[in-house]
């Protein structure tokens, strides 16, 4: 009897074990779903009297709260029409571009259509991958002008454009509205005068509240560019990496003093700043888009705002952005017309890639009556003016990837900054070559 | 004699199925490796074309960009192997004899509880740890400061970046090292405990002369599986430590997955993987070489 009793409770935990495994997994689950309702829709269309439907594969990146919104998209237009049907594939975020060069390298199950974020399209574009999209566009009377100009700029390489943009992520300033109050402050910061005096009146030590929690890691990659290039620096200055220029190296010791004015606390964690955001006692974060359904479904009373312009020269704001883009393997004049067709129907129809969260590039969308009464997305929009996007260099990410470390090094105050950024670029011009 | 040969290929069937799964899945994988590692495989070039030992050289070319990311991953990867083997193996077998002691109907309950953690993926890992070790809203400091002590940077200072990877690692992993322990222990005969008990031998003593030889070569193979687990450390720094504070903590496989899925070179990453296999076997062979020396002793 007491030995069923213990085996009763072993089996109950593996039960909760398997349980949490399952739940960790579940993520994956909707790179499944895009596929079946693809077979379903199939199905439904037996009656038809078109004939054959034009299938092109489309890729994504979207495994995380925005896959739904996208599918929806695909879905409505599948349905809106009978000469095409878009097949919608998920593939997980973190793996998306390992599976897509698998994929573009074999030549096996290529995507005849797929999202890039548009700092990846020069890349691509230098490694002969992709096709112009400005004949696509307009034979399906898609406008290049109509969207947002960053992105656009970014993705016309020798005069062609590579890109139809559909998003555009910018790094924003998320507050707490219940501290703002409290400290007095009614509106939120725009300048470097007004954020440091902000975030003095913010932090208050007895309750272990802070004006302003400095990250050390991730979302530096978006912060840290900002500021050098509000600061009148360059990452890239033409020919050589130039991040420990005096402009830059200011505001690695503007992030630094923070700490030591006590308005972050010293040692910040990956993810720390959001941690005491969310516990109501970080009163502002610079992050992505990306970050609004979490602070959501916490319930957290915030708002959120432009990224102040913190250096002396210019206001900048760097940014990612989703676009579209056809692999160069796609010749067949039927899938292009297809594919042009569809993407007319998205930038005519993003409205519910902006449910997401996302402020979305097609200008016909945000000057649209709906996307003005999208509070955070249209606040999102207004920094579209100052966006930049990562230099067009190749190889960045790797050129750029030690200055995470260093720049962590002299936040949490084990190097000087000048010392951090110098040692930065020496690293950096090794990946170079 | 035709008995012998039936019950010979009776065996070799029962082997089939993962020689196949060998061959297929691990064999052709680590020779493609090879042979991709020989080759300047840019991942969206059409060409591959056959370089030799180019990665090779490359890598072993002082001030060469591979050079730098391969040693010094290299070098933050032999730490925590030293770091953490020792405690894995000293842990697993501690964790095995606490739960071999215990009463036999709390004994299966304990085993579950150990061997838990095992069974979770590397997310739901990182997730909890990084709750625990946050240095200004995580539980381990808030107890800490509770006890009226300076909480700890344990993610972002050396040290304690060291020794929180380690606990990590240690919380995440040692159900396996556990579980072989516990079956070793029940095959030591009950009767050489008794014996050595009636000639005033102590529990230290048995514990030298009767538990250690007797389970020696459970050891081995514990000692070479950690080895080899913990050559392979990738997820505890990449989430937890992203690899600080400032490149202390990033670890070889972090800079190979780097240049194979960032940098698109996959040949020289494939050259790196293929001399870190290389390593491993070394060691595997020396410390294979060195336990069994001492059982001639």
């Amino acid at each position: 009897m007491k030995r069923s009793m213990q085996k009763g409770a072993s089996l109950l935990l593996m039960g909760m074990m398997l349980a949490l495994v399952v739940t960790a997994c579940g993520g994956n689950n909707a790179k499944n779903n895009g596929a079946n309702s693809g077979g379903a829709t199939q199905g439904a269309d037996g009656g038809g009297s078109s004939g054959k439907k034009t299938e092109l594969l489309f890729w994504s990146p979207f495994s995380g709260s925005d896959g739904p919104f996208m599918k929806k998209i695909v879905d409505k237009y599948n349905s809106s029409q009978d000469k095409y049907k878009v097949n919608f594939v998920i593939q997980p975020n973190g793996e998306y571009y390992k599976q897509l060069d698998v994929a573009l390298s074999t030549g096996k199950e290529q995507p005849d259509l797929m999202i890039m974020h548009v700092d990846q399209v020069p890349t691509y574009q230098s490694k002969e991958q992709l096709q112009p999209v400005d004949e696509l566009a307009a034979a399906a009377g898609i406008n290049p002008a109509d969207f947002a100009e960053a992105p656009v700029k970014y993705a016309t390489i020798d005069n062609k454009l590579y890109t139809i943009p559909l998003d555009i992520h910018p790094v924003v300033m998320y507050y707490n509205k219940d501290l703002f109050e409290k400290a007095g402050i009614t509106a939120p910061p725009a300048n470097r005068a007004e954020f440091d005096a902000a975030v003095l009146k913010l932090t208050d030590k007895s309750k272990g509240v802070y004006g302003y929690v400095v990250p050390t890691l991730w979302p530096q990659q978006f912060i840290f560019p900002s500021l050098v290039w509000q600061n009148g620096g360059e990452l890239w200055n033409g020919t050589d990496v130039a991040y420990n220029s005096p402009e830059a190296v200011e505001m690695v010791q503007w992030l630094r003093d923070m700490v030591d004015k006590g308005v972050s606390p010293a040692n910040v964690q990956q993810d720390g700043e959001n941690t005491l955001f969310l516990q109501g006692k970080n009163a502002i974060q610079f992050n992505g888009p990306w970050m609004k359904s979490q602070f959501d479904e916490a319930g957290l009373n915030y708002g959120v705002a432009v990224m102040p312009q913190i250096g002396k020269v210019k206001q900048a704001i760097y940014a990612g952005s989703h676009g579209f883009v056809v692999p160069k393997a796609v010749t067949d004049s039927t899938k292009l017309a297809g594919i042009g067709d569809f993407l007319k129907y998205v930038s005519g129809n993003s409205l519910d890639w902006a449910e997401s969260g996302q402020a979305v590039a097609s200008k016909t969308v945000m000057d649209s009556a709906e996307f003005k009464a999208m509070e955070f997305q249209s606040t999102v929009s207004q920094s579209f003016s100052s966006v930049q996007f990562a230099p067009n260099v190749l190889n960045w990410g790797t050129i750029i990837e030690p200055v995470w470390g260093e720049l962590s090094s002299a936040l949490l105050g084990k190097k000087s900054p000048q010392q951090a950024m110098d040692d930065a670029v020496a690293k950096s011009r090794q990946a170079m070559k | 004699m035709k008995t012998l040969w039936t019950s010979r290929l009776t065996s070799f069937l029962f082997v089939l199925p993962y020689l196949a799964a060998f061959a297929l899945f691990l064999l052709f994988p680590i020779l493609y490796g090879f042979v991709i590692s020989l080759q300047d495989f840019e991942l969206l070039s059409a060409a591959h074309p056959f370089v030799g030992l180019r990665n090779y050289m490359t890598i072993f070319t002082p001030g060469t960009y591979e050079n730098s990311i391969f040693f010094r991953g290299l070098w933050t990867t032999l730490q925590f192997v030293l770091y953490s083997v020792p405690l894995l193996i000293i842990t697993g077998l501690g964790i095995a004899m606490l739960v071999n002691a215990l009463p036999a109907k709390l004994r299966g309950l304990f085993r579950t509880f150990y061997f838990l953690p095992y069974a979770l993926s590397a997310s739901v890992m990182a997730v909890i740890w990084l709750m625990m070790f946050d240095t200004n809203a995580g539980f381990i400091n808030s107890l800490l400061q509770k006890l009226g002590l300076t909480g700890i940077p344990w993610l972002t200072a050396t040290p304690w970046a060291w020794i929180a990877l380690v606990l990590t690692t240690l919380w995440w992993t040692i159900g396996f090292n556990m579980i072989i322990f516990v079956n070793a222990l029940n095959e030591v005969p009950e009767d050489y405990y008794e014996a050595a008990s009636m000639d005033g031998a102590n529990a230290w003593k048995r514990f030298v002369s009767i538990t250690l030889p007797s389970i020696r070569p459970v050891m081995l193979f514990v000692m070479i599986t950690s080895t080899i687990a913990s050559f392979n450390i990738y997820a505890q720094p990449f989430l937890l430590t992203r690899g600080g504070p400032g490149d202390t903590t990033r670890v070889l496989l972090i800079n190979v997955l780097d240049q194979a899925f960032v940098r698109k070179d996959i040949g020289s990453a494939s050259a790196m993987a293929i001399l870190m296999a290389l390593l491993i076997m070394l060691v595997s062979i020396v410390q294979f070489r060195l336990t069994n020396r001492k059982e001639k002793v």
